[in-house]
């Protein structure tokens, strides 16, 4: 095949006006359309822009030398499911090819984590679809959903996991902790920050921890994931209680307001606070929701007037993450109140949130927050802004009637709320 | 045992030379700085088993790893979150980069225009991210050797890894100061074909790093050397902090295979590590390539023409010598060859940017050290320590302000030689030629009848370093007929 078009993957020539250099022509990333990519003999890669390359001549084709792997299943070890839903743990590095690229079948899963099958049968796996977390809505919410229910109600399985990127993970475990109703079983969210090309990863001390939880007796939604920077216990977190807390460390997810359920060691559990047991029982599906609904984030001196535009487009409820106890500008041409009063009026469900993460909200300690409140704002305690925003749009897909949605924004569904905070060092 | 002839037996030896780079660390901003107190804190981690393509690390080997060792990493409150693998790597360090850059010029090899940052799997713990990142910035350079032309095959920019501190039956310990300190590596080609040219070699590439800005000091500099011999097999020895051991580890070791091979044995390909006295002991088997791949949490590194005209600007200067250049001052090839084999090249130059007088210094290096120590029976050694550079560089700043005369340096450097200090040695009492004109026909007077080169010889043991060869030769012919 002397004349075939040099593909990536191939084995060619490239030819420069001196030099000629010979390697594996690698996949270019998509904002580099200009250069090729070399890995040369010695493993190194390097590049050339386009205009400076006579001509790519193939020299031969690279095999793929990627073996297949089977999952091993062995009738002692419980059964589990998993959801793999993309994120860095469900990517791997294609070295023929040069590109990141997501896993595609299950048995790719065994053998990236080996250890996760130690303790556990993967006896079904479903790949929904393949995202990046930020690339999530309501409708990938709901589809996770139905799988899940559909083997939480399989008398095989005791519970599942679900890998997961993990920038918006904490709206899927919320959105899943108010979609699942009646849970009987263990529904483990799981991640990695680092990726499984890497002996670093912390994929495996996850994942393993991931499958005690989700043979464990807590029939709860959580995320489980690194306690702390070291590879030896990690937390299982509330799913509605629960948040990303650093942009690339192991330990990014913190339990906010409320305490983990677990430690979990990677041979053993430890149980921290209250939770659901194991049960038996149908888990049904509620998952409806309503989407024409914003978070909004309140900065200093900021125009009232972007209101205009959710009440333009038909909103249905709007989440403010606000300053400290719940304020909002009040005085003078920037305040507030009036536009949020005006909204009120046309129909929009007005929450309210604090942007200091930690802590409650408060109508009562100063005046400005006091005529908010009075207005038909509601403070929503101490839940988390993601979570408040995922049971908005669950509570106005029930109904929109204004009463009836202050309370059931304000009935504790799954763990949202918590009547008492604990000392917690932040 | 007879001396082996390196042609004969066809040695081949190439030399890695790791040498830190005197930045901040490679990819954050963190102090390249080796500590002695205790450290602020630790962590804990793992290691597991990386999945398993064609020439990748056995995940079942790597499993066992995983499943016995911690590794412990001590940090301090100046160790930063890239360090401890908790955030991804910042953009490689741009001094450290123009540092490569320069050596890459220095030693004529070529600079790719685009390279890729790649991962070097690791998986002894030395690293807390399980890779070593590491970039290949140029190849296919060269140096000039006496012995003929060395190539230059690759050379890198890489982060050092984590100093190992201790271990236990189940925890290794690692200190995180050394972690991300960058190193270029040099790689030759086999080129090298005996002993004292590997020294040649480790030499010039020596002189040439330290005339960059990199750490300078213990654990600074590491070197590997390669050597096999035709029926032998490739050995690397590790660890060899000198030049001087390296002529003695490529004897020893080229030796070593010499033997086996008569004795009808088979040389394994190993690692082995260097002795005090150039003797080497196995280390461990030659370990197969490491997988390698892409850091992708980085761009691509692009090195413009730019960059490399700035970084030329700013080249230390002195390097770059060849043949050529020397040959081009009218050096004999004789001289040449001993400026390279005796080291005295940068001195040469540093000496001729003073005075422009190739053949005179060229003399004063190789010459008249020698002459002076067989005539005066001084050890070579006690010579070389007292006609140092700085004391060579006063005489020929003393020969460039005419305080002496060219034809009286060797005898300045006798009397140097001889302990006196350069200052009071360039101290010739004059004589007028007049009185050294009476004292010439006096010695004339005593011995008649020789020939005007005999009387020459008598003249100028008698008078030694007061008057030039020339002036005694003409007082010396108005005098014989």
């Amino acid at each position: 095949m002397p004349d075939r078009k040099p593909q990536t993957g191939d084995y060619v020539e490239i030819h420069l006006s001196k030099l000629i250099y010979l390697g594996i022509l690698l996949e270019v990333p998509g904002n580099e359309k200009g250069v090729v990519l070399l890995k040369l003999d010695s493993g190194y890669n390097v590049g050339f822009n386009r205009k400076d390359i006579l001509k790519i001549k193939f020299l031969r084709k690279i095999k793929s030398d990627e073996k297949n792997f089977e999952i091993k299943k062995s009738s002692e070890k419980p059964n589990i499911a998993m959801i793999i839903t993309g994120g860095t743990i469900a990517s791997r590095y294609d070295s023929r090819t040069g590109g990141v690229k997501p896993l595609t079948k299950p048995e790719e899963l065994f053998k990236y984590y080996p250890e996760l099958f130690e303790l556990v049968n993967v006896s079904k796996i479903e790949i929904p679809f393949m995202k990046a977390s930020e690339d999530m809505d309501f409708k990938d919410w709901q589809k996770i959903a139905r799988i899940a229910s559909g083997f939480l109600n399989d008398g095989n399985i005791k519970g599942i996991i679900i890998t997961h990127g993990t920038d918006f993970l904490h709206y899927t475990s919320a959105a899943l902790s108010f979609f699942l109703k009646n849970l009987s079983k263990p529904v483990v969210l799981t991640y990695s920050q680092r990726s499984s090309d890497r002996a670093s990863s912390d994929a495996n001390l996850n994942l393993r921890c991931a499958a005690l939880a989700a043979i464990s007796d807590i029939a709860e939604v959580m995320i489980v994931g690194h306690a702390t920077t070291n590879d030896d216990y990690c937390y299982a977190m509330p799913g509605t209680k629960t948040r990303k807390m650093h942009s690339s460390a192991r330990d990014a997810f913190k339990t906010i307001n409320g305490k983990p359920f677990a430690k979990i060691y990677g041979d053993r559990i430890e149980i921290i606070s209250h939770h659901k047991k194991r049960e038996k029982g149908k888990t049904k599906i509620d998952s409806k929701f309503e989407p024409r609904i914003a978070l909004i984030k309140i900065y200093p001196g900021q125009n009232p007037d972007l209101l205009d535009f959710y009440s333009k487009k038909k909103y249905k409820g709007l989440v403010l993450e606000c300053s400290g106890l719940g304020h909002v500008p009040s005085s003078g041409k920037k305040s507030w109140l009036k536009k949020i009063k005006e909204i009120q009026k046309k129909g929009i469900v007005v929450c309210i949130t604090s942007q200091t993460i930690f802590g409650r909200v408060d109508p009562f300690v100063y005046s400005n927050a006091r005529e908010l409140f009075e207005s038909g704002a509601i403070y929503l305690e101490d839940m988390l802004a993601e979570t408040a925003f995922v049971k908005l749009g669950w509570i106005l897909a029930r109904t929109k009637n204004r009463e009836e949605v202050k309370k059931l924004m304000l009935t504790n569904f799954a763990g949202e709320l918590n009547e008492k905070l604990e000392f917690q060092e932040i | 045992m007879p001396e082996i002839n390196y042609d004969k037996v066809g040695l081949k030896v190439g030399l890695e030379i790791h040498q830190q780079l005197d930045t901040k660390k490679l990819f954050c901003s963190c102090p390249s700085m080796l500590r002695q107190d205790n450290p602020d804190f630790t962590i804990h981690r793992k290691l597991h088993a990386v999945a398993g393509e064609t020439g990748e690390i056995d995940p079942a080997v790597m499993h066992q790893v995983s499943l016995k060792k911690e590794f412990v990493y001590e940090g301090y409150k100046t160790t930063c979150l890239v360090e401890i693998d908790e955030e991804p790597p910042h953009p490689v360090n741009n001094e450290a980069l123009k540092i490569v850059l320069q050596i890459s010029i220095l030693l004529n090899a070529k600079i790719f225009p685009i390279t890729q940052i790649m991962r070097k799997t690791v998986i002894d713990g030395s690293n807390t991210s399980g890779f070593q990142r590491t970039v290949l910035i140029a190849r296919d350079g060269f140096i000039q050797t006496s012995h003929g032309k060395v190539g230059i095959e690759s050379i890198c920019l890489e982060e050092d890894s984590a100093r190992i501190i201790g271990a236990t039956e189940n925890e290794v310990f690692y200190r995180l100061d050394r972690l991300g300190i960058p190193l270029i590596e040099i790689a030759t080609a086999p080129d090298i074909k005996n002993p004292e040219q590997a020294k040649e070699v480790a030499l010039q590439i020596g002189k040439i790093l330290r005339s960059c800005n990199v750490r300078r000091g213990l654990g600074t500099i590491r070197q590997d050397v390669n050597v096999s011999i035709k029926k032998g097999a490739r050995v690397e020895i590790k660890g060899v902090q000198k030049p001087e051991l390296i002529e003695k580890a490529v004897e020893k070791e080229a030796e070593r295979q010499f033997q086996i091979i008569s004795m009808e044995g088979k040389v394994d390909s190993e690692v082995r590590k260097v002795l005090l006295n150039g003797e080497t002991e196995f280390l461990r088997p030659m370990p197969g390539n490491a997988r390698m791949y892409p850091e992708t949490d980085l761009p691509l590194l692009k090195i413009s023409r730019d960059m490399i005209n700035e970084v030329k600007k700013d080249l230390p200067k002195l390097i770059g010598e060849s043949e050529e250049e020397l040959r081009k001052l009218e050096l004999n090839q004789e001289m040449i060859k001993l400026l390279f084999s005796e080291n005295k090249v940068e001195e040469f130059k540093e000496l001729l940017a003073v005075l422009n007088n190739p053949k005179l210094i060229a003399k004063i290096l190789l010459v008249f050290p020698r002459e002076i120590a067989s005539r005066e029976t001084i050890p070579m050694e006690k010579i070389e320590k007292l006609l140092d550079a700085s004391a060579l560089l006063f005489v020929i700043k003393s020969l460039k302000e005419k305080k002496i005369k060219e034809s009286e340096v060797k005898h300045v450097l006798e009397k140097i030689a001889n302990g006196e200090s350069p200052r009071s040695a360039i101290k010739i009492e004059k004589e007028d030629l007049n009185n050294l004109e009476e004292k010439i026909h006096k010695i004339i007077r005593e011995k008649p009848g020789l020939s005007e080169n005999a009387y020459m010889g008598l003249v100028m043991k008698e008078l030694k370093g007061k008057i030039s060869g020339k002036e005694a030769m003409e007082i010396i012919k108005k005098y014989v007929k």
